[in-house]
């Protein structure tokens, strides 16, 4: 009883709330608007699949929320922190939220477990960084990232001597080195095979039953009724759909996309 | 009908369009060019004539150079040993000194462009200052020998090496870093982690090349009383002795032949 009364408390005061976006909008002056009021939140342990398509605003929406891009309007904020009050908060926040990106963004010259590592930065005094002397618990933690991502026979091996697929993976276990509460994935298969990005989105469902909720943009549809608990669809920087993954009807699908007729128009 | 066969529209050609400023931009590049090295000519003093006269004094000079004079080895072998020494002291003092500048003066990881504008200005004038030049200066200041000539190495190679690792430090892709500063680290230690262990080895090459230029440089920092082999030259060229000369001139390209091959051995082995 006591449990629930707290859980319906904090949920009201936005703490049961891992992130949220609060009328977001962004232009691109002169004539592109990225984001259009948008407005969404994640919960703890849940996976979001970011539907639409290209110019729908699903980059601008991801550099919103981790304060790379500032929106003209709107808030975010993550772990109960508004990230633009200060730099300092923004750094704070920022160790609640990790990042996948497209393009892996690994440090080429160190081995996956060193890339793992930059997870904990943020956590280690500067004189540790500098010396590279992490702590055997922030080098077991990085380890069993990497064993979560079932790359712990390639912890020595160089980022840049690793396929894209497992490249991608070492990201992922950097993300959860992080022990952030919320991970953002901005198309984060869209240059992998089918096969390696079945083993990447699986990595991100492991990291979601561990209890981090995944935010993901995806291209193809299928992936996001497989892996997804939910879908978020934007067009033209608005949401035009937000459901349970599992009720996502074909004219849902041509509503994101468009019908036949429309679909150069973006 | 003719209007059949012609084409009816005439299609804009560019290279025709062009074809005639171009010519006349050509001609004009041309007299630029003439005017530029005749007067270079003249100012210069060229004067094939004094170098036919002056070419058998030279060979003559050859002539009683042979056998190189060896009695005094020991002492131009310190010497050349002198010359390293400055090169490598120089060198490293250059790059423990750039190592603070060569960050804020790359534009994608300085602090700020309020430092970022000063620190290049400050660089391009310790580059623009040969270290011939600083070490007339410091010799002025300092005394005779060859601390002045590590001080003239150390200040126009700050400046070299700082650009040159300024530059390795943009041309590296910038995903690494906003992924590292993503995570909620500060600026150190995304410098520190992310950054170093991508430029280390350009950064390094960089080092050696300076290092191997230097030990060239150096070999005539003798001559403005900069210490070294230098040093030992211009007193054999003063006093005529061509045989110590000789044997001068085959030390230093002994000395840069070994440290070139060297200087780049290493290098290679880095990539």
């Amino acid at each position: 009883m006591a449990a629930t009364e707290a859980r319906i408390a904090s949920a009201s005061n936005g703490n049961g709330l891992v992130a949220r976006a609060e009328g977001l909008s962004k232009r691109y002056p002169p004539a592109v608007t990225a984001l259009d009021g948008v407005s969404f939140a994640v919960r703890p342990g849940e996976f979001v699949a970011v539907l639409g398509p290209s110019g729908a605003g699903k980059t601008t929406l991801f550099r919103c929320l981790t304060g790379l891009t500032r929106p003209d309007r709107g808030t975010v904020t993550v772990a109960g922190r508004d990230i633009w009050q200060s730099p300092r908060e923004l750094r704070r926040a920022r160790r609640e939220l990790a990042l996948i990106f497209q393009q892996f963004n690994l440090i080429r010259r160190l081995s996956a477990l060193e890339n793992v590592l930059v997870g904990r930065l943020a956590h280690v005094p500067t004189w540790r960084v500098i010396s590279r002397s992490f702590t055997r618990a922030d080098r077991q933690l990085a380890l069993g990232c990497l064993d979560t991502v079932g790359l712990l026979d390639r912890a020595g091996t160089r980022a840049d001597e690793l396929s894209g697929g497992q490249q991608q993976r070492v990201a992922i276990a950097r993300a959860l080195a992080q022990r952030a509460k919320v991970i953002l994935a901005d198309e984060p298969v869209a240059s992998l095979d089918p096969e390696s990005s079945a083993t990447v989105l699986a990595s991100l469902r492991s990291a979601v039953s561990a209890g981090v909720a995944v935010v993901a943009s995806l291209h193809q549809v299928h992936l996001a009724r497989e892996y997804a608990d939910r879908i978020v669809a934007l067009r033209g920087g608005r949401i035009v759909e937000d459901t349970p993954a599992s009720r996502l009807g074909t004219r849902a699908i041509e509503q994101i996309y468009g019908r036949n007729g429309e679909q150069g128009q973006s | 009908m003719a209007t059949v066969v012609k084409p009816v529209v005439e299609y804009p050609d560019p290279v025709a369009a062009w074809g005639s400023g171009r010519r006349l931009r050509f001609v004009l590049v041309l007299l630029l060019l003439t005017a530029f090295y005749s007067a270079s000519w003249h100012l210069a003093k060229v004067d094939p004539g004094r170098l036919l006269t002056g070419l058998p004094k030279m060979a003559g000079w050859a002539s009683k150079a042979w056998p190189p004079a060896t009695d005094e080895l020991p002492v131009l072998l310190l010497r050349t040993a002198e010359t390293i020494a400055m090169a490598a002291i120089g060198t490293t003092a250059a790059a423990l000194l750039a190592l603070p500048l060569c960050v804020v003066a790359a534009r994608n990881v300085t602090p700020s462009l309020a430092l970022y504008y000063p620190a290049r200005w400050f660089l391009n004038a310790l580059r623009g200052v040969d270290s011939f030049v600083f070490a007339l200066l410091f010799v002025a200041a300092v005394g005779l020998g060859p601390f002045a000539g590590v001080l003239g190495i150390a200040l126009h190679t700050w400046g070299s090496t700082a650009k040159l690792w300024a530059e390795a430090i943009e041309n590296i892709p910038p995903g690494p870093l906003e992924a590292a500063a993503a995570t909620g680290a500060s600026r150190v230690k995304v410098i520190a982690y992310a950054l170093f262990p991508d430029v280390a080895p350009s950064m390094v090459s960089v080092g050696l090349f300076w290092w191997e230029f230097n030990v060239r440089a150096s070999t005539v920092l003798g001559v403005v009383g900069a210490g070294g082999i230098g040093q030992e030259l211009k007193n054999s060229m003063d006093l005529l002795l061509f045989p110590r000369l000789l044997t001068i001139i085959l030390l230093i390209l002994v000395t840069v032949t070994v440290i070139d091959h060297t200087s780049e051995w290493l290098r290679r082995k880095l990539e």
